[in-house]
């Protein structure tokens, strides 16, 4: 019973020592006015105008940490949590505090963006947002491709997803927060790739018919997910194949060689009389035109 | 004054080649105009678009699309309370692209009363027009418009209870080209005229709690899918094949196909403060469809009247489970260390009564059915150690196991389907990471990372099989100046018996931005896209089987974006780029090449697709007051193939627009 006494005590006083620190967000304002005066257009402003929170949530001291020590010491990085001083693990489990437990942020710790120390502050600015949205600290657009340079290039192929349009955004198909293990390719890769309900392909959020189930599915698309086929990004393929030529893409697998396919006895080989020399039969999906999926033939005729 | 003008011209400048509009420069006062109540930041940009194409208009309809007319280019409206309590609401969000015919438009709506609801929607329209294009040897043409609507509404929003409402619609139509092979498999392929209306609307109701120092959240949600594109032919048509005397005279084909995936999530989190964090995933979604088809042919094949027609009904199913926990420790304050354990298990089942008259005559009715199963386990560990504030260091493992269960089959309607057991397989992945990242000095970063994979029986002989893969990069940053350069590599080899396939991905690349005067900034890029493939084929030529040619595909991608701008007397910003692709393939000056792997021209002819596709621009906006700005710019496209010139294409875009706040 002493112990659970002294116990508390500590646990008591350490609170109120603690909260004797906090100084209040009116005393920030003081030298940084500028930024004081622009806060109100913050999300992490609706925290203080609901009144609601304990002293050491709402406002600046939220993020920075206690003020009365940097108010005492006439300011200076040292003495308060400074984002530009105190690295990338401490901005992610000082942002994580709060904005943690939600689905889109629930594999943060094992993205590859913090795995490569691109944590929360890399991508927004809480004080500089240039977009009304998500306080990013550029356009969607303009900070994705600010590191991911190849990415860039890929968008400005011929045919292409509309991003450079606008009308696209590159978190329509990926979670820079990282994701859950998908369920295709193995569950392996890729890693930052969103994904639909049941771990699908983003894919799927747009082309719907894609989706089936269907009577006949074309298990590649299940099993290893679109890009065995596409390039997302950009190509120089009208459907965006991996390959200029349809044909030779449908034979890279269709060949009957070794185990392969679902069956694990070779994916099915083209039949006799599909002369490959004819350019009739170049075209495979001119007559197996339900690729993706048939409710009506196993050969996704119709 | 000086740094507010330098952070808009370095964040301009680093963009990827961007279309000309609408207009990046914004007006009005940055800040706003203030009300006793709240502050307000807009502007509109309207304009005209025009456009003059030359050579193949439809593969510019397919790539670019852009058409003369007036449009809203560009809106924004922010209204944010001075004080966080709004009477109906604290912060409203509207803005718009491409409003008033662009093939590319959207909008984007935000409502909020802190802490009370907050509303989204996002609504975009896409065109998309594919004309057939050769490079695709095909001949399934579209010209469909994909309208789509997002909307979220959250109760109590960064409460410990918050409820979520949302509807989704995602609509195409239009029409389109398709094709269809009839009357058996020496038939031929007759082009079909197909209306395509596809309709998904997505229901969903959850609720989040905060309990415990455990978030627990919750939705359920429906998603219904509608299809209804029916198929006609429009002309007695003699088939691709015109050296034979098939033709079809008549043709109509109608598919309903209703589905619905109804789903359930359930999410648990926990931040457990110094030494652990944990969350978990359940999601189910048991996906059905329903479908019809009925299809009558009519027309003449060897050489004599035939008709056909197809009655297929029945349903397919995919109920699909996955179930996720990660466990993050932290030992240390410079140790993460996550472990994830996933689960999903999908199951494909569907089976379709299927009867066919030919001439009148029936066919005996039968049931196909299939079963494809994917139950996919792994587990992931990372690490993570942050031994010094210059030095980060990671690893990984992951191992995965998946089993693959097939049935095909059919049998007579009527008679009991047949016992048949599912061919069973299992492939298992190993794959290890190991990286670092070193900031020897302020803004200095140099990243390393490599990962190898092995998997020991991969479904395809494309898919990864022994793989590995290699990053590097280097990047010198500061406020004014970003040097960047990177190399990645990725390969992969799988082989078996018969074919050995293999595939290298190569990518150098340097980008630079810089801004090193109050009014000038520079941004360049260059990356060096570099694909090779090899795998073994096996086909039918001429009624021979050939064996023993390869695959082979070469893709040499330079490519190079280039932007500068100025801003002149801090009243007129001239901004100038140039994007310039070119894929030199293997540096062939036939479409044949050297015929390496293969006696086939065809096979020959699309080893590489050499071609050059650039995109010069410049914009003028001219500050005319601080609340209004005049715009004009211009964009060039040219489309070059090098071995045919049928979709060649060239394209002078531009625009003149103003922009005003008032």
């Amino acid at each position: 019973m002493r112990l659970l006494r002294v116990f508390l005590f500590a646990l008591v006083s350490s609170a109120l020592a603690q909260a004797a620190d906090y100084v209040g967000s009116e005393a920030c304002k003081v030298c940084h006015t500028a930024v004081y005066n622009q806060f109100f257009r913050n999300p992490h402003y609706s925290r203080i105008a609901g009144g609601a929170e304990t002293a050491e949530n709402p406002g600046c001291e939220s993020c920075h940490g206690p003020g009365k020590a940097h108010i005492e010491a006439r300011g200076g990085k040292a003495t308060i949590v400074a984002f530009s001083e105190i690295g990338p693990e401490k901005t992610l489990d000082a942002c994580l505090r709060c904005h943690s437990q939600t689905l889109s942020r629930a594999n943060i710790r094992r993205s590859v963006h913090t795995r490569e120390d691109i944590v929360c502050t890399n991508c927004h600015s809480v004080h500089n947002s240039k977009s009304p949205r998500f306080l990013l600290v550029k356009k969607q657009t303009e900070l994705c491709t600010s590191c991911h340079a190849s990415v860039k290039m890929q968008f400005a192929m011929p045919f292409k997803h509309r991003v450079n349009e606008g009308v696209v955004e590159c978190t329509d198909c990926h979670n820079p927060h990282g994701t859950f293990a998908p369920s295709w390719r193995m569950a392996s890769r890729p890693r930052m790739v969103d994904q639909k309900e049941a771990n699908e392909e983003p894919c799927l959020k747009c082309h719907a018919d894609k989706r089936g189930p269907f009577v006949y599915e074309h298990a590649s698309v299940r099993v290893d997910g679109c890009e065995i086929c596409h390039m997302p990004h950009g190509s120089t393929n009208a459907k965006m194949l991996t390959r200029p030529a349809i044909f030779t893409l449908c034979l890279e697998c269709h060949n009957g060689a070794g185990s392969f396919g679902r069956t694990a006895s070779g994916v099915i080989h083209t039949p006799s009389t599909h002369n490959l020399a004819d350019p009739r039969y170049q075209n495979c999906t001119t007559c197996h035109a339900r690729i993706h999926g048939s409710n009506a033939d196993p050969f996704f005729l119709r | 004054m000086k740094k507010f003008l330098l952070i808009p011209l370095a964040a301009a400048c680093s963009f990827a080649q961007p279309v000309i509009a609408p207009t990046n420069e914004q007006t009005g006062n940055p800040r706003g105009d203030n009300t006793p109540e709240y502050n307000i930041i807009q502007s509109f940009e309207l304009g005209y678009r025009f456009v003059s194409t030359g050579g193949d208009t439809g593969m510019y309809d397919s790539t670019v699309n852009y058409r003369n007319g007036i449009r809203l280019l560009a809106s924004s409206l922010v209204v944010q309370s001075r004080d966080g309590q709004g009477r109906f609401f604290d912060h409203l969000l509207i803005t718009t692209q491409g409003l008033g015919n662009d093939p590319y438009q959207s909008a984007v709506l935000r409502v909020e009363k802190n802490r009370l609801y907050r509303y989204g929607m996002i609504w975009r329209l896409t065109q998309y027009v594919d004309p057939a294009l050769t490079v695709s040897y095909g001949e399934h043409a579209m010209n469909t418009t994909r309208t789509m609507q997002d909307h979220d509404f959250t109760l109590f929003p960064d409460r410990a209870f918050q409820l979520f409402l949302g509807y989704s619609r995602n609509l195409e139509t239009g029409p389109a080209l398709t094709t269809i092979q009839l009357f058996n498999e020496q038939g031929d392929e007759y082009p079909l005229f197909a209306n395509v209306h596809r309709q998904v609307n997505e229901y969903r109701l959850g609720g989040e709690l905060h309990v415990l120092g455990m978030r627990i959240h919750l939705m359920h949600g429906w998603e219904n899918y509608k299809e209804n594109s029916p198929q006609s032919l429009t002309a007695p048509s003699a088939g691709n094949n015109t050296t034979d005397l098939n033709t079809l005279t008549s043709f109509q084909s109608t598919q309903p196909i209703h589905g619905t995936s109804p789903y359930w999530r359930v999410g648990l989190f926990r931040e457990g403060g110094k030494y652990w964090a944990v969350n978990g995933r359940f999601t189910y979604v048991a996906g059905k469809n329903a479908f019809s088809l009925d299809e009558l042919a009519a027309g003449t094949a060897f050489r004599g009247g035939a008709t056909q027609q197809i009655v297929t009904y029945g349903n397919a199913d995919r109920p699909a489970l996955t179930a996720n926990l990660t466990v993050t420790l932290f030992p240390s304050d410079h140790i993460d260390l996550t472990n994830q354990t996933s689960f999903s298990n999908i199951r494909m089942i569907g089976n379709a009564y299927f009867t066919e008259f030919v001439s009148g005559f029936q066919a005996s009715p039968v049931l196909p059915f299939q079963y494809l199963g994917i139950h996919t386990l792994s587990n992931s560990t990372d690490l993570l150690y942050h031994p010094s504030k210059w030095l980060s260091i990671h690893g990984g493992f992951e191992y995965s196991d998946r089993h693959i269960g097939s049935v095909q089959g059919q049998s007579n309607l009527g008679d009991p389907p047949p016992t048949q057991e599912a061919i069973e397989q299992t492939n298992q992945l190993k794959a290890g990471t190991l990286g670092f990242r070193l900031k020897p000095l302020k803004g200095f970063t140099i990243s390393v990372d490599g990962e190898v994979g092995r998997e020991n029986k991969p479904i395809y002989p494309i898919s990864d099989g022994n793989y590995q893969a290699f990053r590097a990069r280097v990047e010198y940053r500061t406020k004014l100046l970003r040097l960047d350069a990177y190399a990645k590599s990725d390969y992969n080899i799988n082989s078996d018996a018969l074919t050995s396939y293999a595939s290298h991905a190569r990518q150098y690349g340097a980008d630079a931005s810089w801004t090193p005067l109050s009014w000038f900034a520079i941004d360049a890029s260059y990356a060096k896209l570099h694909l090779t493939t090899l795998g073994g084929i096996n086909y039918f030529a001429k009624g021979k089987d050939v064996s023993g040619d390869s695959s082979y595909y070469i893709s040499n991608i330079h490519s190079a974006v280039l932007g500068a701008r100025f801003a002149i007397r801090k009243r007129v910003d001239l901004y100038m780029g140039y994007s310039h692709i070119q894929d030199v393939g293997d540096g062939r000056t036939t479409p044949y090449g050297a015929g390496l792997y293969t006696s086939s021209p065809a096979f020959q002819a699309v080893q590489s697709f050499p071609l050059r596709y650039l995109s010069p621009q410049f914009r003028l906006s001219i500050r005319i007051n601080p609340k209004l700005r005049w715009n004009a710019g211009y964009q060039y496209y040219g489309y070059r193939e090098q071995f045919s010139a049928l979709q060649n294409y060239l394209a002078n875009t531009g625009y003149s627009s103003l922009a005003f706040s008032f």
